[in-house]
């Protein structure tokens, strides 16, 4: 099994530089997409009941080794970084086609496991855009997963009921964020990992042409990033029975129509 | 043979230093914190006093994250309507040691990050659940039912030690041994804090407040420390005060405190960054656990190795200290091969030889004068008495300064003899 994961930054540490207009993360701890945790999740349930062994690939700078050995601590056998100067400011275009040639050169695996998408850009784009370049199956929005027979079964949440999937593997499986409790990270696992380390892998190693990578092979733009203004509202306080003068009040202003007018 | 030569649990600054000593003395060593990153689940009031540091680290000055040189202290007493304070400048405090404010997210984490730097095994974001032992002797940590072997344990988890107390190594901690800290880190202009508190450059001020006007009998002091471009603000609440007044609330007395016409000035304009809240230790000499034994030792706030006498409080600076007196003990009990209680013992004896148990010692009961009543109640009344009859214009010849005493302390709700009976009390043991 491969897990696909990525560092982000911790939501709750981030913040608009009000200068520039740009998403300022230095002061935020790295830590796993919480959707990737997750993904690694289903997939240690299946690795507890089945056997098998995790290989995690993470896409980042070199600071995102913390989360792979995280995911070691947790359970996971390998951890691979993608990581090189001439990948940054991938888009999910790009990332997904850089990610997929690590998968391949990884060779051997039968269900990739992915978060559904990340907190810091929120795309859900490169779980299927991997399985597109792999030419495989994927089954997305699951909230649960299981092998039967040489079969997945993945039960996926939708907007109207929960539809139960078979499918033969390879196939890549994104998770969402309700679909488990991921387990904490052992301290015997956790050294294991730091004593094996955390393979880097740059962009020789995996033999992409350089205009396919990084901001080159990135048709996306990013146009600006802006805040939107805060409206002034309007608040006061009012007693029960002044509810119908309120309603009046709403009605005269336009704010609400009564059901006499539609 | 162990996988370890020692395990140090808890990466502050007693399990940093510890481990930096050992590592960089050529021990295999396992750090294991369970923050990630390390600091970010620690509280202090922030100031570093002394040099203990440059044990380990020689060029600590110039390269760890420090934030202001204190070169101004306050001591102030607060009621309802007044502030009577000391403030004490001095160009000796500028020439000499005082010490500097640190936000311990970056100050710890730089610490941690040494220690990997001098070869320990840096694991974070796990907890031990105990320490694991065979015939009596501690032989490495526990969790979830693996066993991580060392030839020695260092206990150093902070002001609420779980793993010592779950292990059976201390008693667990009383009302009487701990208080509540709350703490917020405000941020403002480098140029305002500077000119709110007559800085210049990275010059800082450290103020300590008794809070008198709290009334519900709950008794708590406050602090004031300057960064770079964030103030650290905080209470220290008597725990056993607050349980025996089910009506008051830390945040609200923490509240009073900063909202307060004389401290809410400081902080105008300033945006609160960090909220949090901490056991801090009281507890004085009489609540030191045995430090040292089969296989173990414990170090910093673990073993309630911090105090406080109303104008200095101590707990990082006795933290590094008895972390590098553990780690020293440990390199001599590595070359003995011997980790016996009786070899171990070198530690309680390093301890009692440094200054750490020495200050405890003298300053036994000062727990008693700092919660004091006297402390939190008759003195901030009487000296507000004393100053606003003594500056208050009323066309009246001045009185003499004993008899507009004699008033105050009339009204200050304690009676002579018990007023003086602590005053002595309190004497004796500053």
């Amino acid at each position: 099994m491969i897990i696909l994961m990525k560092q982000v930054p911790d939501a709750e540490e981030i913040f608009i530089d009000p200068v520039k207009f740009t998403l300022n993360r230095s002061q935020a701890r790295g830590i796993i997409n919480p959707s990737d945790e997750n993904a690694l999740e289903a997939a240690l349930k299946i690795k507890d009941s089945e056997g098998g062994e995790i290989t995690v690939i993470s896409m980042g700078p070199p600071q995102a080794e913390n989360a792979i050995l995280e995911c070691m601590g947790r359970g996971a056998d390998r951890g691979i970084l993608i990581t090189d100067r001439v990948f940054a400011a991938a888009d999910t275009y790009a990332t997904s086609l850089t990610i997929a040639a690590a998968v391949k050169k990884v060779g051997d695996f039968d269900i990739i496991f992915a978060g559904e998408s990340t907190t810091d850009s929120g795309t859900g784009h490169v779980g299927p855009g991997v399985a597109e370049f792999l030419g495989i199956d994927q089954v997305t929005y699951t909230v649960s997963s299981r092998i039967e027979a040489g079969m997945l079964i993945a039960e996926r949440e939708l907007e109207d009921g929960i539809e139960v999937v078979s499918t033969k593997p390879p196939v890549l499986v994104t998770v969402l964020i309700n679909a488990n409790l991921p387990r904490r990270s052992r301290l015997r696992l956790k050294i294991d990992a730091i004593k094996k380390g955390v393979e880097k892998w740059d962009h020789d190693s995996l033999n992409l042409p350089p205009e396919w990578v990084g901001i080159k092979g990135s048709p996306t733009l990013v146009g600006a990033l802006k805040i939107p203004e805060e409206r002034k509202r309007e608040s006061r306080p009012i007693k029960l029975d002044e509810i119908p003068v309120l309603v009046q009040d709403l009605v005269k202003k336009g704010i609400i129509r009564t059901g006499d007018e539609a | 043979m162990s996988e370890f030569d020692a395990i140090v649990v808890g990466a502050g600054p007693a399990g940093s230093s510890s481990a930096i000593k050992l590592a960089s003395s050529g021990l295999s060593v396992l750090l294991v914190e369970r923050a990630d990153p390390p600091g970010s689940k620690n509280v202090s009031g922030g100031i570093l006093w002394g040099n203990e540091l440059a044990k380990v680290i020689p060029d600590w000055e110039k390269n760890a994250p420090l934030e202001r040189f204190v070169v101004s202290k306050g001591t102030g007493l607060l009621t309802d309507d007044s502030l009577i304070s000391i403030d004490f400048r001095s160009k000796k405090l500028e020439n000499n040691k005082t010490g500097y404010s640190v936000l311990r997210a970056k100050f710890d984490q730089f610490l941690a990050n040494k220690a990997k730097a001098s070869g320990a095994t840096l694991v974070t974001g796990v907890t031990v659940d105990k320490v694991a032992f065979k015939d009596r002797k501690v032989i490495g940590v526990e969790q979830e039912g693996d066993v991580i072997s060392s030839d020695v344990v260092i206990l150093a988890e902070g002001a609420n030690p779980r793993v010592a107390i779950d292990s059976g190594l201390r008693e667990p901690i009383g009302d009487r041994d701990v208080a509540i800290g709350i703490k917020e880190v405000i941020r403002l202009p480098e140029t305002t804090i500077n000119e709110r508190f007559n800085l210049r450059g990275s010059q800082g001020y450290a103020g300590e407040y008794v809070l008198g006007f709290l009334k519900d009998g709950v008794k708590a002091g406050g602090f004031l420390y300057t960064n770079k471009e964030t103030i650290s603000i905080g209470a220290v609440i008597n725990a056993a005060d607050l349980r025996a007044n089910n009506s008051t609330y830390s945040y609200n007395i923490m509240e009073q405190f900063v909202t307060h016409p004389f401290i809410a000035p400081y902080l105008e304009g300033g945006k609160v960054e960090e909220y949090s809240a901490h056991l801090v230790c009281e507890g004085g000499i009489k609540s030191v656990p045995r430090l040292s034994g089969d296989g173990y030792m414990i170090a910093g706030d673990s073993a309630s190795l911090g105090f406080s006498n109303g104008l200095v409080i101590q707990g990082m600076n006795y933290a590094i200290t008895s972390g590098i007196a553990a780690a020293e003990a440990a390199i001599e009990a590595k070359t003995k091969g011997n980790f016996s209680a009786a070899s171990l013992h070198s530690y309680d004896e390093k301890l009692a030889l440094n200054y750490v148990l020495e200050d405890m010692k003298n300053f036994k009961g000062i727990e008693g004068v700092t919660w004091s009543s006297l402390m939190h109640k008759a003195v901030p009344r009487i000296a507000e008495k004393v100053f606003f009859d003594m500056f208050y214009e009323t066309g009246e010849p001045k009185r003499h300064l004993s008899e507009i005493l004699l008033e105050s302390i009339a009204g200050s709700g304690m009676s002579k003899s018990q007023l003086i009976l602590e005053a002595y009390r309190a004497a004796r043991r500053m």
